[in-house]
């Protein structure tokens, strides 16, 4: 697309630490249990018995944090049954409420997780790339919270000149199925979606 | 309905619009429907982009907590109301003049001041009566609304009858203590190392620096522009991404873009490591110095040692170079190899106590040696242990041993808090208040035992540690071989409301709690030392306050200004910018003890303020001395009402208020940088040291008397390995068997990102991104049937806890750990802390100088067999009156 906003996350960089995750959620006063840019925690490797003692093996641990990618394919799009997600000419999808019935079809098509149900306003909710702030020429609220300047927003097409084309690394799905707009730069240990030997540390009720 | 109730009195109470309230009640959790829905979408975007512009009203408000990292915060207050906060935009980010952005904590704050739990009146335990009252119903008693001058009646008549029945040795004012007891005869207070650990005396001891400047200036780390000239980056139990929030990370992050390895030294793969380094070193807490001791054998018995470093600047290393009158077989060589004691303290040994593995170890060592110049840099944390001093003084030898002193890109040295890779004196800061505490007659406190001064233990206080064992017991321990009878019959914690869950062992101190006859605290929320108090008074923040300099890294300083004016009834506890001073509440009770409360606090809050904001100085560019922060004109004088001159400085003051905050410019090779030790390293004849020798002492006989003073445990004149009380070695039964005891697992208690200590621990934002869980090693683990998020009980020998595990390789083996700070929540029935307090799990166990060995604890873990627990974000919030 010409024309399609993207986040760049810095992987190689993150301290995990959610400064990120409760910008947004000031910015909007989301309900507990909703997070619309959430942290996962990724790690693995083992432990062994050697020269006698207990010794790392392939001990990793990075943290991945994402939102939703407002893909080029976007999913929750061609599920909703309401015509309440749309995509405007920058590239940044949004949900109308007034529309949304709160069917949840979107949040079952998204491999990101990225539409989180509102039990009280029983209407589907996400991230809107703060598209209020960028047409005011500013940033989203998570990018200028990052204390290790790991977020940043532009153009696709530029963020991929600038750091490479990678879109996709555990715990994320891989990026065939939706096109998110974004770019990755990995940590040194991060694995490719879906060849992963960890796992998610984040407890459940994290993320 | 109790929220609705809720919701109603916020309305009422503050008098708040109806669209301010419908703003706010969108921020507390549960009531979203009550806000008109949460709007998100097409619609609510155009709508927001058309009102934004109008509707921005940006203040400068105080994030004072005491995190270690010092950020701007700026809260949009809209007719009275917080809607949103945003952190530093004041001038185009860069490495070298990077804006202060706040962490997550920071931006979670509009939770904390508007959180739904805040204190909104004073109460009074339902039970209570004059001299106490079922006083084992403390923390599960119910509360009764009151008015304030009753609750300043019930606490004035408290404390008086106290002193007239027993004397002012009968009030215990546990940490900061009060000016105004201190006008009204003194009290007890309580000291210790706390956050700093043993580090203080071996500092003063081997360096001749006072440990204070650590925290606040010329420390004998450098600034973060040296460390872009490391070529090797040592982080030795430090995280500053948790515990120095804010910029030190990315700080350390720009010294490794020009090319510095970095090491993390730690129990844990912590966040700082994840992003920061190339290495993890892995170590059983409390056993650092064995690691220190291991990698010393390396580097003498392959000569890797800088042996000409080390005979020009250190005494002590070798028995050719002893400070005066020292046996010169007490010299630190001898002893690693062995030729002292018969143990060689070979890797396989160190590795037996440390868990490292042998040849990490030897590579680990080969490095540091080899490498320079070498940033070899130690948190608190590792010193946070029993007879810590060990380690202070194995780490600061082996740094020494590398050379690693007073060179561009060199330094070994602890550091951390405020001043984590960025140490030297401040580039700005705050003048003086003009007014000054009144002296306690009967303990000095905290801040007079704190920096490695020597100790009067008579006059100190009482150590953390045996605050609650004095209450309970009637003494502590005053100096060697001598202990203090104390018969203390109030505990008074106005201006602090974490006493109980902050000192070491909750569990004797509410027993402490419910043993004398009153107890007030002031606080912002129920917090655990309100709980169990009998009177509790709501307190303002520093954002319904008038306005506060507050300093941290030393390259800038913030004016948090008053944002909203007092919530409910809340009233100042302290003043903005003294912790300790009195404010409203103190001034009111002491006005009913017949006090001339006008002499104590002579001037204004506004005039306090306005001092200090006059006071204010700023380096000069040549970095040749410091000249006025501000320029402040006559109108700015009468605009403010208070007594001033104008004056002229660097910026107008109607910038600075604006601004908030003023930050130092920085670019590398400018005149504003720090190098630590490097006079002493240019001529250590012509520039000595304040030590006895004026070099660097690997070998202090004052070391050793100073800690035997304090009356706890001792240290040798050279770092040895002694195990520590709840150490590694304790987890055995029998050690030379390794057969494991009743309590196999090591205990140690990180500082954790919900969090500021025990601030915060309430935020529900903050509940919802991190969990108070327990970390523990899959191996360990699986020896239990333990899985991810399982409830677990953990029991040491003091007490127990249960919480959710977190199934981790990122944790050594044999050790767990569990962040300090959550609000102690006892079963009184099970003697359970449903919260995970680490101080349920925390003895009386004083060592050294008044440390408290929070990272020296044993335990079990075993699968909970009741409930599970809930996530904490969906825990009720602690509103002591529902109905009001």
């Amino acid at each position: 697309m010409a024309n399609q906003k993207a986040f760049y996350f810095d992987a190689s960089s993150c301290i995990g630490c959610k400064a990120c995750q409760n910008a947004c959620k000031d910015k909007y006063d989301l309900p507990l249990g909703i997070r619309w840019r959430r942290v996962f925690e990724y790690g693995g490797g083992n432990w062994l018995f050697m020269d006698g003692v207990e010794t790392p093996n392939n001990v990793f641990k990075y943290y991945v944090s994402t939102a939703c990618q407002h893909c080029a394919n976007p999913v929750c799009r061609d599920v909703c049954p309401a015509a309440a997600i749309t995509k405007r000419a920058d590239g940044i999808v949004l949900i109308d409420p007034d529309k949304c019935i709160g069917c949840r079809y979107c949040q079952w098509a998204c491999p990101y997780g990225a539409p989180q149900f509102n039990e009280e306003t029983k209407v589907m909710t996400k991230c809107t790339f703060c598209a209020d702030l960028q047409d005011q020429g500013l940033n989203p609220a998570c990018v200028d919270a990052c204390v290790m300047r790991c977020l940043e927003v532009g153009d696709y097409e530029e963020l991929r000149q600038k750091y490479g084309s990678l879109a996709a690394i555990e715990p994320l799905p891989t990026a065939n199925i939706t096109k998110p707009s974004l770019v990755i730069t990995p940590h040194k240990h991060a694995q490719p979606s879906g060849q992963g030997t960890g796992s998610i540390l984040s407890l459940s009720e994290e993320v | 309905m109790t929220e609705k109730n809720f919701l109603t009195k916020v309305i009422n109470e503050t008098a708040l619009s109806r669209r301010s309230f419908l703003k706010w009640s969108a921020a507390l959790g549960g009531t979203a429907a009550l806000a008109g829905g949460m709007n998100f979408g097409l619609k609510t975007v155009e709508a927001a982009a058309e009102t934004a512009a109008t509707q921005d009203n940006w203040v400068t408000v105080a994030c004072w907590h005491n995190c270690g990292g010092r950020c701007l915060i700026k809260a949009n207050v809209i007719d009275g109301v917080v809607t949103r906060v945003k952190t530093d935009d004041t001038h185009p980010d860069s490495p070298d003049f990077p804006v202060q952005r706040a962490c997550v904590r920071g931006r979670s704050q509009r939770m904390q001041i508007f959180g739904a739990d805040r204190l909104k009146y004073p109460m009074k335990r339902k039970n209570w009566t004059p001299g106490g009252g079922k006083k084992e119903l403390r923390g599960k008693d119910e509360w009764v609304r009151i008015s304030w001058d009753e609750a300043l009646d019930i606490v004035s008549s408290e404390l008086k009858n106290v002193k007239e029945k027993y004397g002012n040795e009968a009030i215990l004012s546990p940490g900061t203590g009060s000016w105004l007891l201190n006008a009204y005869g003194g009290c007890w207070e309580t000291w210790g190392m706390v956050s700093i650990g043993a580090w203080p005396q071996p500092v003063a001891h081997m360096t001749g620096r006072n440990a204070v400047y650590t925290f606040f200036g010329e420390g004998g780390a450098s600034d973060r522009m040296e460390l872009r000239n490391s070529k090797l980056i040592v982080l030795w139990g430090a995280n500053p991404a948790w515990s120095s929030a804010g910029n030190p990370a990315y700080n350390y992050q720009q010294a490794k873009k020009a090319g510095a390895k970095i090491i993390c030294v730690d129990p844990i793969l912590s966040a700082t490591n994840v992003a920061l380094a190339d290495e993890w070193i892995p170590v059983r807490p409390s056993t650092d110095t064995a690691l220190l001791l291991g990698m010393a054998y390396y580097m003498i018995t392959n000569n890797l040692q800088d042996q000409e470093f080390l005979d020009k600047f250190t005494v002590g290393f070798d028995s050719g170079h002893m400070p005066e009158g020292a046996d010169p077989k007490e010299n630190f060589k001898d002893y690693v190899l062995g030729i002292s004691d018969g143990i060689a303290k070979t890797p396989e040994w160190a590795s037996q106590i440390c868990g490292t593995n042998p040849e990490v170890i030897r590579s680990f060592a080969q490095e540091i040696a080899t490498t320079k110049p070498m940033a070899m840099l130690s948190s608190f944390a590792p010193a946070r242990t029993y007879i810590g001093e060990q380690f202070c003084q194995a780490f600061l030898t082996v740094g020494w041993m590398t050379g690693n002193v007073g060179i561009p890109g060199g330094m070994v040295a602890e550091n951390g808090h405020a001043t984590a890779g960025n140490q030297g004196n401040p580039l700005v800061s705050a003048g003086a208040t003009g007014i000054t505490a009144p002296p306690n007659p009967i303990s000095a406190g905290t801040m007079a035992a704190f920096f490695g001064m020597t100790p009067d233990m008579g006059t100190l206080g009482i150590v953390w540690d045996e605050a609650w064992s004095a209450v309970v017991n009637g003494e502590f321990t005053e100096a060697f071989n001598k202990k203090h009878k104390v018969d203390i019959h109030l505990i008074w914690c106005i201006g602090e409301a974490a006493a109980l869950n902050q000192h070491p062992n909750v569990n004797e101190g509410i027993e402490a709690f419910r043993k004398v006859d009153f107890v007030v605290t002031s606080s912002h929320f129920l917090t655990t030392n309100a709980k169990y108090s009998d009177v509790v008074l709501p307190a303002t923040t520093q954002w319904e306050r008038e306005g506060a300099l507050l300093t941290g890294n030393r390259e800038m300083m913030i004016y948090g200004q008053k944002a909203i004016e007092p919530l409910f009834e809340a009233k100042d506890d302290v003043t903005s910018n003294v912790s300790t001073t009195t404010g409203w509440i103190e001034m009111e009770i002491g006005k009913r003890l017949g006090l001339d409360v006008d002499t104590l606090v002579p001037l204004s809050l506004k005039q306090q303020v306005f001092n200090q904001l006059a006071g204010s100085a700023v380096i000069k560019p040549d970095g040749s001395g410091y000249e006025p922060l501000l320029t402040i004109t006559a109108d700015d004088i009468s605009a403010m009402g208070v007594d001033g001159k104008p004056q002229t400085g660097r910026i107008t003051y109607q910038e600075f208020k604006e601004k908030g905050i003023y930050q130092v410019p920085r670019t590398p090779g400018d005149n504003l940088g720090f190098l630590a030790y490097k006079a002493f390293r240019a001529d250590p004849v012509a520039n000595p040291l304040s030590t006895p020798s004026g070099k660097l002492q690997i070998h202090s006989a004052n070391l050793v008397k100073s800690i035997k003073m304090y009356g706890w445990t001792e240290v040798t004149p050279i770092p040895t390995y002694r195990p520590p009380l709840q150490g590694y070695e304790a987890t055995f039964e029998n050690f030379d068997t390794r057969v494991k005891g009743k309590f196999p697992l090591q205990i140690w208690t990180p500082h954790y990102m919900r969090r500021s200590h025990s601030v915060y621990d309430n935020v529900t934002w903050l509940r919802e991104a991190f969990p108070q869980e327990l970390w523990i090693n899959p191996i360990d683990a699986e020896a239990r049937g333990i899985k991810n998020g399982d409830t677990v009980l953990v029991t040491s020998p003091h007490g127990k806890v249960i919480r959710h595990a977190k199934v981790t390789p990122g944790i050594v083996v044999g050790a767990v750990a569990l962040g300090e700070g959550a609000w102690a929540d006892r079963d009184d029935s099970t003697g359970i802390d449903m919260a995970g307090a680490t101080n349920s799990l925390s003895g009386t166990t004083p060592t050294g100088q008044g440390v408290q060995p929070w990272n020296t604890n044993i335990g079990q873990v075993e699968k909970y067999t009741g409930d599970p627990l809930e996530a904490d974000y969906k825990w009720p919030q602690r509103i002591p009156i529902k109905e009001a």
